[in-house]
C-alpha cells in the first residue's frame, strides 16, 4: 500500500490526535494484536510439537516451545507412510487438472468471447447455470454417475470433471473479454486461423489468469481429502490429503509427535506457496470474491 | 433437467442448415464441444440421474429396481432425517452468530491501519492455506481435554471443557475452528470492497459532525450492503450443505448432535449402502436449496458482476 492513499480514511488525522480517541486506538491495537496471535499461534505450535518428544507433546498444561529439538521426528514421519507416493499421485492430478483446465476451459471461453458465436448468450447460461446447483445435492449420483463410466479408482475420475467448472469459465471468460478485439482481429488479417490465435495470442497473454488458476487448481488438490476417499480405492492412487486423514488424522495408535511431523510437512508447501505468490493470491481472491 | 440439455445444444443443429454460417462459426463451435460434453457428462448427467435414481433401489450386483415413491416414504419415516435437519439448521445460525460479523468488523479497523497492514493481511489469510486434514490433526489436539484451550483454562482456575465430546459443545466446537480458518478469506473480500470507498465521502461527514461511529454506520456499512447479503447468501448455502468436519472430527456424533443433512446422505450412501434414499435425500435438498440458489442469482447479477 502507498502512503498517499492513507491520507485518511474513516479516521482523519485530527481524530488521530484527539486525545480521547487514544484510549480506544489502543484498545484496536490490542485486538489486532490478538487476532494476528490466534492466528499464528495454532500454525507455530503445529510446527513446534512435531520437534518435541512424545512425552512432551503430551505433557499438561502444554508448552509452546520445545526444551529439546528433534529434527528425528520427522525421518520417522517420512517413513511412516509412504508419502513420496502420495505426493506423487497428488502432483498428478493436479497437474491433469491443470491442462484439463487450460485446453477444455480455455478454448471455450476464448469462443464465447472473441468467436461471436450466435446464440453464445444461451450456452454462456447453458454453463452458467451449474454455478448454482449445490455440488452436495447430487454428490451420490455424481459418484454413481463416474461408476457408470467405469472412471472410479482411475485419475480420470478427476482430469476430466476438472473441465466442469463454471466458476474457471467465467473467470476465464471475464479476462479474454478485457483483451481488444483489435489484437484478434489483425492476426487475422494476417492469416491466423482462429486456433492460430488460440495458441499464438490468447494462451500467452491469459498467463497471469492462468497463474490464478492454477493456485485454485493446486491447492484443492492439495485439500480435497473426501471426495478422493470415495472415488479413489487403493493405495496406489490416493492423494495425499485423503492418505493422511486415513493413516495420520484417523490413527489410533500414532504418537502425537511424529503426527504432528508429518502434518507439519503437509502443511509447509501450501504456506510456502502462499508466501511466494501472494500477489496473484490475493488478485484470485479479489476476482473470485464471488465464489461458492 | 434433460431438457435444459438439449436447449443448450440446439443451436448447433440450426445452424447446421445454413451453411455459409455454419463455416463462418465453425471453429467457434469447435472450441466449445470439449466443454458442452464435459458440463453435460459430468454435471447435467448426474443431477438428472440423482432424480431417475431417487425412485430406484441401487443394487450394484443385481441391478436397479424401480421402488417408486418407497425411498421418499424412507425419507420422512427416519427420525435422524429430522434430526439432522434440525442440526444443520443449528449449524448454519451458529455460523451466523459466530463467524459472519467478525471479518466485516476486522476489515473495518484494518481497513484503518496505515502501518503493517500487508503483514496483518498475510497473517489473517494464513489459516486459510491450511489444507483440511492439518486443520482437524491441530484442532483435535486444541480442544484436547489436555490440550491447551483446557490447559489455559485450568490455569485460570475455570473448570474444563470436553469441547468435542461434550452434546451442547461439539457443535459449536466445530463452527469456531471453521469461522477461524474463513475468517481471512471474507475479510480480504469486505477489506478490498472498503478501500474502494471515496475518501471525501468521510471527508464530507467529518465536516458535517458526523463521529466515527456514524461515519462507519452511515457510510461505510451502506457501501459494502451488496457484498454483504451477497457474502451472506453465500455462507448459508454452504454451511447447508457442510458435513466435513463434521464427519472428519466426530463421525456426527457426539449422539449424533453434529449429524447434520448433507452427512446423513453421505452416511446413507457410504455406511448403508443405500444409494437410492441418499439420492432422494440430494432431490429433496436440491429442492429446498433451489430458493436460495435463485436468490444468490440475483444478488450476483446485481452486483454487477
Amino acid at each position: 500500500m502507498k502512503a498517499k492513499s492513507f491520507e485518511r480514511g474513516i479516521l482523519s488525522n485530527y481524530d488521530y490526535k484527539k486525545s480521547t480517541n487514544k484510549v480506544g486506538l489502543a484498545f484496536v491495537i490490542v485486538v489486532i494484536l490478538i487476532m494476528v496471535g490466534s492466528m499464528v499461534y495454532p500454525i507455530l505450535s503445529t510446527l513446534f510439537n512435531g520437534l518435541k518428544a512424545n512425552t512432551e507433546v503430551n505433557s499438561f498444561p502444554p508448552r509452546f516451545l520445545p526444551s529439546e529439538w528433534h529434527f528425528d521426528n520427522y525421518d520417522t514421519g517420512w517413513n511412516y507412510i509412504d508419502l513420496t507416493q502420495f505426493l506423487g499421485n497428488t502432483l498428478a492430478i493436479f497437474l491433469g487438472n491443470m491442462i484439463v483446465t487450460v485446453v477444455v476451459l480455455g478454448l471455450a471461453a476464448f469462443s464465447l468471447s472473441k468467436l461471436n458465436v450466435p446464440f453464445r448468450k444461451g450456452i454462456y447460461f447453458f454453463f452458467m447455470i451449474t454455478l448454482f446447483i449445490p455440488p452436495s445435492t447430487y454428490i451420490i449420483p455424481n459418484f454413481l454417475n463416474l461408476r457408470d463410466l467405469g472412471l472410479l479408482n482411475s485419475y480420470w475420475a478427476f482430469w476430466l470433471p476438472a473441465g466442469a467448472s463454471a466458476f474457471f469459465l467465467l473467470l476465464l471468460k471475464n479476462f479474454f473479454d478485457d483483451i481488444h478485439h483489435e489484437m484478434f482481429e489483425a492476426a487475422r488479417i494476417d492469416g491466423a486461423s482462429e486456433w492460430g490465435s488460440f495458441i499464438r495470442i490468447a494462451l500467452p497473454l491469459s498467463i497471469p489468469i492462468f497463474s490464478t488458476l492454477a493456485i485454485f487448481v493446486f491447492s484443492s488438490a492439495w485439500n480435497e481429502w473426501f471426495w478422493p476417499s470415495l472415488v479413489m480405492q487403493s493405495d496406489d492412487t490416493y492423494p495425499l490429503a485423503t492418505a493422511i486423514y486415513k493413516y495420520v488424522i484417523q490413527a489410533r495408535r500414532l504418537d502425537l509427535n511424529i503426527r504432528f511431523a508429518i502434518l507439519t510437512m503437509v502443511m509447509l508447501p501450501p504456506i510456502v506457496v502462499f508466501l511466494l505468490f501472494q500477489k496473484y493470491i490475493m488478485r484470485g481472491l479479489q476476482l473470485g470474491g464471488v465464489k461458492g | 433437467m434433460k431438457q435444459q440439455v438439449a436447449m443448450g445444444r440446439s443451436p448447433v443443429v440450426k445452424i447446421g442448415r445454413k451453411p455459409g454460417r455454419w463455416k463462418k462459426h465453425l471453429w467457434g463451435y469447435l472450441f466449445l464441444v470439449p466443454a458442452a460434453v464435459i458440463f453435460v457428462l459430468f454435471l447435467w448427467v448426474p443431477i438428472s440421474k440423482g432424480f431417475f435414481y431417487s425412485f430406484y433401489h441401487i443394487d450394484f450386483v443385481k441391478g436397479n429396481d424401480f421402488v417408486g415413491f418407497d425411498n421418499y416414504k424412507t425419507v420422512f419415516k427416519d427420525a435422524d432425517v429430522w434430526i439432522a435437519i434440525k442440526n444443520s439448521l443449528y449449524y448454519m445460525f451458529l455460523g451466523l452468530v459466530m463467524g459472519f460479523w467478525v471479518p466485516i468488523l476486522f476489515a473495518i479497523i484494518i481497513s484503518e491501519m496505515r502501518r503493517f497492514q500487508g503483514f496483518v493481511r498475510i497473517a489473517a489469510y494464513l489459516p486459510n492455506v491450511l489444507p483440511a486434514v492439518v486443520l482437524y490433526g491441530l484442532w483435535r489436539w486444541f480442544y484436547d481435554p489436555v490440550g491447551p484451550i483446557n490447559g489455559a483454562l485450568t490455569g485460570l482456575g475455570t473448570s474444563q471443557i470436553a469441547f468435542l465430546s461434550d452434546k451442547s459443545w461439539s457443535m459449536i466446537s466445530i463452527v469456531f475452528m471453521e469461522s477461524w480458518q474463513q475468517f481471512g478469506s471474507a475479510m480480504l473480500i469486505y477489506l478490498a470492497a472498503m478501500l474502494s470507498i471515496p475518501k471525501d465521502w468521510y471527508e464530507a461527514a467529518e465536516i458535517d459532525g458526523a463521529g466515527i461511529f456514524r461515519r462507519i454506520w452511515h457510510i461505510t456499512l451502506p457501501s459494502i450492503r451488496g457484498l454483504l447479503m451477497l457474502l451472506l447468501v453465500m455462507q448459508l448455502i454452504s454451511t447447508s450443505q457442510g458435513f466435513q468436519s463434521q464427519l472428519a472430527l466426530l463421525d456426527g456424533g457426539p449422539n449424533k448432535a453434529t449429524l447434520t443433512y448433507a452427512l446423513l446422505i453421505i452416511k446413507y450412501a457410504t455406511t448403508r449402502l443405500d444409494y437410492g434414499v441418499a439420492s432422494a435425500l440430494g432431490v429433496l435438498m436440491f429442492l429446498v436449496l433451489g430458493g436460495l440458489a435463485l436468490l444468490q442469482f440475483r444478488l450476483n447479477n446485481k452486483g454487477g458482476n
